[in-house]
């Protein structure tokens, strides 16, 4: 649906570039690489560098890689392996509930037009403009009194419902480019509509369910606000964890910290590398589709 | 929600998901965001016109609280830091994601393994990045720090200072979320028309003339909806302040979102943090205003 991967803008006879701006270009590509990767680099680095040298300014570039400050961070902080735990069971639990409910709501948007699914449509649009900071104040009470503080329940409920409307909107630009003759084919055959969603649409829709997938996993593994307010102790998650460890700045351990942090990121990295074309073509529908 | 006769150029659907199936289908999403968003902060606009604490019942008193945020020098110093970084922050993220944009659109080595490098920082926490640059800015053996020491210049004081307190949040910001602001103006560079330039090579305008004449007006779109959506979400900072500077020295680095956070959860003032929560959302809608009214008159104008 995107010409990401494909230059169909590239000339077919390039004018040929000039040194100068052929030089500019790798300046310009080294920066960017630098800018983007640098920072990640420095950091796995840094977690495999010996304890004693990350902050010994005289340490050279040049070390022999120790899993030192992995095997510290696995004695001394479970409460980090226990946060990996809490985020996994959210993040998945987060992104599978929004999945599913976005897919629906799409497909009702997509094959039913009517004033009241553009108003539904205009609604989710909305909705976006409320700030997640905003709920957390009467939500705090209610969380309390039912019970839901602390526990997975209400952070995998907040997590999805702030990406449904997004999800929503891509899943329908998705199943919009599937033909309506496939839906009518199949119930004509006397295929229920879960049975044609279920068997056949989303099937075919697959790309679109991956793009929504990843936004909720990148939003639910990473959060912070909802975590930091609604969790204390069972159902804290790993950037909580993260965050008490630089909280501790004076006596904090870097090098653990930095082992924590790799292991935090390493997992969600890969699967964004893998899902990029996923992540980007939902980027595109989201934002141009209201 | 009237049937199209079954002749026209096929109005999507209707005969095949009646309204009530449709009604059916969006409930679980309607649920979840009337019940934890939509319904919370109408109440939250109720809570701010009372007067109440945690466990307290309220007791109306109008706009007071709204009086009390507007007349607190802490709000205004929130305001205006979370102006200051939100402009920076969108400005700075735009003019780099377009040249990037450009860049890549115009033919890169390695292009697949280019792009994946430079949608790497999307995947990392707000915790995870905070860590990173404070180790890169460190007084003492940051890299960054180093090389500034090198170039005669001055480090970057975060904890001291707080004007370079907002720099550090403001470069984090960036950038994480550089990644984004490039996808959406990379997509819209490469739907542009080949044959447009071709054209324009032929009659031999030259590269800035191009970008100009040509890419600068045909992306105007996407740039304005990056920057919307950049604009919107870049207003709530949080977790960025909170993980650098805590607001502090003395809250001189607070945000919005941060002065709503420490008003409710630190001095238990729940009637001014309800207040700034409504002063939020009135803000975002202001600077949505224009992109609303043309959403809903494309939305409403053609049902599709």
């Amino acid at each position: 649906m995107s010409p990401w991967h494909k230059d169909r803008n590239r000339p077919q006879a390039r004018p040929r570039r000039s040194l100068r701006a052929r030089l500019g270009k790798a300046i310009a590509l080294l920066a960017i690489l630098g800018w983007s990767l640098g920072p990640i680099v420095v950091l796995v680095l840094a977690s495999l560098r010996p304890a004693r040298e990350i902050f010994d300014a005289g340490a050279g570039w040049t070390f022999s890689p120790t899993l030192e400050s992995y095997r510290t961070l696995i004695a001394q902080w479970p409460d980090f392996f226990s946060g990996l735990r809490n985020s996994l069971i959210v993040t998945v639990l987060a992104t599978l509930l929004a999945v599913i409910t976005s897919a629906l709501a799409g497909y009702a948007h997509s094959r039913h037009r009517g004033r009241a699914m553009t108003a539904s449509a205009f609604g989710l649009v909305l909705l976006r403009l409320i700030p997640p900071i905003v709920v957390t104040l009467p939500l705090f009470p209610i969380v309390n009194a039912l019970r839901l503080k602390d526990t997975h329940v209400i952070l995998i409920l907040l997590y999805a419902t702030f990406f449904v409307s997004l999800g929503t909107m891509v899943m329908r630009t998705f199943i919009d480019q599937i033909p309506v003759e496939i839906d009518e084919a199949a119930l004509m055959d006397g295929a229920s509509h879960l049975q044609l969603i279920v068997r056949i649409l989303f099937p075919l829709a697959v790309q679109g369910m991956i793009a929504v997938a990843v936004f909720v996993i990148v939003f639910a593994w990473n959060e912070f606000l909802f975590a930091f307010i609604f969790t204390t102790r069972a159902a804290k998650t790993a950037p909580l964890v993260l965050a008490e460890m630089t909280g501790a700045v004076d006596g904090v351990d870097w090098g653990v910290l930095f082992a924590a942090v790799t292991l935090h990121l390493l997992p969600v990295l890969a699967f964004v590398m893998l899902a990029q074309r996923q992540l980007v073509e939902g980027l595109t529908a989201g934002a141009t589709k209201g | 929600m009237q049937p199209a006769p079954p002749t026209a150029a096929r109005p999507m659907g209707s005969p095949l998901l009646g309204p009530r199936s449709a009604g059916l289908l969006i409930t679980p999403v309607w649920l979840l965001v009337l019940s934890l968003s939509v319904i919370p902060a109408c109440y939250v606009f109720w809570l701010s016109l009372n007067d109440s604490t945690f466990g307290q019942s309220p007791r109306f008193v109008g706009i007071d609280n709204y009086r009390t945020v507007l007349s607190d020098a802490y709000f205004w110093r929130a305001l205006l830091n979370t102006l200051i970084v939100v402009a920076v922050v969108v400005h700075v993220e735009m003019l780099i994601g377009l040249g990037m944009a450009l860049l890549f659109a115009d033919g890169i080595p390695v292009k697949p393994v280019m792009l994946a490098i430079v949608l790497a920082p999307y995947a990392v926490s707000e915790v995870g990045a905070v860590v990173i640059w404070r180790f890169l800015l460190d007084p003492e053996v940051g890299s960054i720090t180093r090389a500034l020491l090198a170039l005669g210049l001055p480090p970057i004081e975060w904890g001291v200072i707080p004007w370079h307190g907002l720099l550090v949040i403001a470069l984090i910001s960036i950038w994480l979320h550089l990644p984004f602001t490039f996808v959406i103006l990379y997509a819209a560079r490469l739907a542009l028309p080949a044959d447009v330039y071709e054209a324009a090579r032929v009659d031999g305008a030259s590269a800035w003339q191009q970008f100009r004449r040509i890419t600068l007006p045909l992306l105007k779109p996407a740039i304005a909806v990056a920057m919307l959506f950049r604009y919107i979400f870049a207003f709530r900072l949080f977790s960025e302040v909170w993980l650098v500077t805590q607001g502090g020295p003395a809250r001189s680095t607070e945000v919005v979102a941060l002065y709503l956070y420490v008003e409710a959860f630190r001095y238990n003032r729940f009637g001014v943090a309800t207040a700034t929560g409504w002063i939020m959302v009135i803000v975002s809608a202001l600077v949505a205003a224009l992109y609303l009214r043309r959403t809903y008159r494309t939305m409403f104008a053609s049902p599709a």
